[in-house]
């Protein structure tokens, strides 16, 4: 490097730069607004859910488990109270988004889908569990699919003052947990995506050997509806 | 400038697969720099801010696109670069740079009389102000290469252009800095 260039290298060192900002926080609320293609309302709505699902994280320590039910690789866990949860600093979210295509590729998950939906993005969350975004009632949902590779791969904890009945989807065994509840998801090779505290309605239930869930601000007849066109 | 993470590789993985804290972790590793690169390119920090932040969320969605065992700061730096000079281009004017208002006195150095100091400083000034006289090509190239100092590779991706190119436009960039200055005889 001759003169002229070191004397270029320490006039970088002496550039009076703007102190650089936190981009962090922007750029991860940023990461899961756009892919959702159908308007600013129903993009709010995603988001939303997101950050319900982002705001809170619940300590590891469990309280009185009270109950349990088994549907494909999910677990139920009644407890007699919710553990005590903390605000987290960042978005926790939905997973990695990619092409539905690309999606069904990395996880070997075959996506089942209503009638006419076609979400250009889905999101892989480990390397088994796939969610889109879908427009039902004119409500956001999430749709989430993933192997049933054993059970205790996704876990919810409710609390006691939630309602948890068994139903049936197209004959199948199914769940319909509504009130106060947490997800927790359990991935191969390790992936653990920890705990995070969930408003919305969920109906848990089986199509073939993958386990099929859909969260929203939906009623139990319209989730079940929507799950019996799913396949 | 900000150290690499010891294992990058690993936390890329982990970001593709949708861990949420290793891509925070990448954020804010490379923060610094795409948005100093951003602020060279576009001459203002609102700019800057707003180039990064985009660049920033395009990469994570272009993730599915970046090639396993890549480097990832050049990567990086590409989408930043393109959003600032898009800016630049829509904006038609940079501001100039400016030089920090304290010398320069590291640990160590000895301590520079008053009239060295300023003598330094306006040589400085000159130098800075010839920098910004530059064709937008040339100023972009030895910004990038000494101001921020990136690699060439480097410097070829954050302008979108080959290594080859980043050489012909540093070596005449050098040629006129040469020149203007000893005109002015600094």
């Amino acid at each position: 490097m001759n003169e002229l260039e070191l004397r270029l290298e320490e006039l970088g060192r002496e550039v009076a730069f703007p102190p650089t900002p936190d981009l962090a926080p922007a750029v991860l609320e940023r990461t899961y607004r756009k892919p959702v293609a159908w308007g600013r309302a129903s993009v709010a709505v995603a988001l939303a859910v997101v950050a319900l699902a982002a705001a809170f994280s619940i300590p590891q320590a469990r309280t009185a488990i009270l109950d349990f039910f088994h549907l494909g690789g999910a677990t139920v866990v009644r407890v007699d109270t919710l553990p005590q949860t903390t605000e987290r600093s960042h978005a926790a979210g939905l997973g990695f988004p990619v092409t539905l295509q690309e999606a069904q590729r990395r996880t070997g998950v075959r996506l089942v889908l209503p009638p006419g939906e076609r979400p250009s993005r889905a999101y892989v969350l480990g390397d088994a569990l796939v969610t889109v975004v879908l427009k039902a009632y004119g409500k956001a949902v999430l749709l989430s699919e993933f192997g049933s590779f054993g059970p205790g791969s996704l876990q919810k904890l409710v609390a006691q003052e939630a309602n948890v009945e068994t139903t049936r989807v197209n004959g199948g065994e199914a769940l319909w947990i509504a009130g106060p509840h947490a997800f927790e998801y359990f991935g191969r090779n390790g992936f653990h995506q920890a705990p995070v505290r969930e408003q919305g309605n969920v109906l848990l239930w089986l199509h073939g050997d993958q386990t099929l869930r859909l969260e929203g601000p939906l009623t139990k007849a319209q989730a079940l509806e929507l799950a019996r066109r799913t396949r | 400038m900000v150290d690499r993470p010891l294992d990058e590789a690993g936390l890329v993985e982990r970001a593709r697969s949708g861990d949420l804290d290793a891509w925070e972790t990448i954020v804010r590793t490379h923060q610094g720099l795409a948005f100093r690169t951003a602020y060279l390119l576009t001459g203002n920090a609102a700019d800057a801010e707003e180039a990064a932040q985009d660049g920033f969320v395009k990469a994570y969605r272009a993730f599915g696109r970046f090639r396993r065992g890549a480097e990832l700061r050049p990567w990086l730096l590409r989408i930043v670069a393109n959003e600032a000079r898009n800016r630049r281009r829509s904006a038609g004017r940079r501001e100039r740079l400016a030089l920090r208002a304290a010398a320069e006195v590291r640990p160590g150095d000895a301590v520079p009389s008053p009239e060295a100091a300023l003598l330094a400083g306006e040589q400085r000034e000159r130098l800075l102000v010839a920098v910004e006289r530059l064709p937008d090509d040339q100023r972009d190239a030895i910004a990038c290469r000494y101001l921020l100092g990136l690699t060439e590779a480097e410097t070829a991706a954050a302008l979108g252009i080959r290594a080859g190119t980043v050489k012909s436009r540093l070596s005449r960039a050098l040629a006129r800095l040469r020149e203007t200055l000893e005109e002015e005889g600094a």
